[in-house]
């Protein structure tokens, strides 16, 4: 495994987060309601934070192949993401040793904003 | 003032406990691996749960709608002068989740602190812990969750 920066992109666009709602039964407003935006100063649909919970493991699975476990993942949340954004999640690994790899995550979002920072994985590896 | 006030500390140490009314299902787990664009294959047959799916689902929950939408189980805190936002997660994956899983969810109100922004706001941080098992009590996910509070 290379010593820089692991990366996959995901661009959000509003069916996706649709998908998304339906896949999690959660219908919040935020995530859809052009109504209920505007009544609260917010122009696009706001992506459910919850999701790159999921884009993280996706992004672990794929660095680290189907073998690999994530038996940890932590993450905060810093700024909002709007439908149609492009999101990049990142890791640098921090320990590595036989079976066992850790991780500092973020995601980015445009003009290089910070979605979610701090953010860490650990995984037991074949 | 303080935004912990006794009314809230009192409720530290609430549960509430969510069972499903049916099994994950194939579907479930094939829908969330669509919707997310995840490439697992055993993802996409719904053979094995993306390890964040039952943190992520309202599914185990069977509750109604509110007025934003949201189907999913809250505290409904009363902090007043405040908006909330979210703070994050850390889950801790104990054991894979299958399609015939039935989830139990115990979530418990594990704790509240009250501290100030670097702009000066007071925020109340409030902690809450989701167990997830399956049918037979194993543990299958740990999920501290992290709201807070900040005053307007």
């Amino acid at each position: 495994m290379s010593n820089g920066d692991l990366t996959r992109e995901w661009t959000i666009g509003l069916p996706d987060m649709i998908a998304y709602a339906g896949a999690t039964w959660d219908w919040h407003r935020l995530h859809y309601d052009t109504d209920y935006l505007r009544e609260r100063g917010l122009e696009k649909p706001v992506v459910d934070g919850q999701v790159f919970g999921a884009y993280l493991a996706i992004a672990l699975r794929e660095w680290f192949g189907p073998d690999a476990v994530i038996i940890g993942l932590s993450f905060r949340f810093k700024s909002l993401v709007f439908a149609g954004e492009t999101i990049r999640c990142v890791g640098t690994v921090t320990r590595e040793e036989p079976g066992r790899v850790e991780l500092d995550l973020r995601v980015e979002a445009g003009g290089g904003r910070i979605a979610v920072a701090p953010a860490s994985a650990t995984l037991t590896l074949p | 003032m303080t935004l912990l006030t006794e009314e809230l500390a009192a409720r530290i140490g609430e549960e509430r406990v969510y069972t499903a009314p049916e099994a994950l299902g194939r579907a479930a787990i094939r829908y969330f691996a669509l919707a997310t664009g995840d490439t697992d294959p055993a993802h996409l047959a719904g053979d094995v749960a993306p390890p964040t799916l039952i943190c992520e689902t309202n599914q185990y929950a069977g509750l109604p709608r509110d007025d934003d939408g949201y189907a999913g189980h809250g505290w409904h805190l009363d902090v007043p002068g405040t908006r909330l936002v979210r703070g994050g997660n850390s889950y801790r994956f104990e054991r894979p989740v299958g399609p015939a899983d039935v989830i139990t969810a115990r979530w418990k109100l594990a704790g509240m602190t009250e501290r100030v922004t670097g702009g000066g706001k007071r925020m109340l941080v409030v902690t809450s812990v989701a167990t997830y098992t399956d049918q037979s009590n194993r543990i299958l996910a740990v999920n501290e969750e992290t709201l807070i509070y900040v005053e307007r």
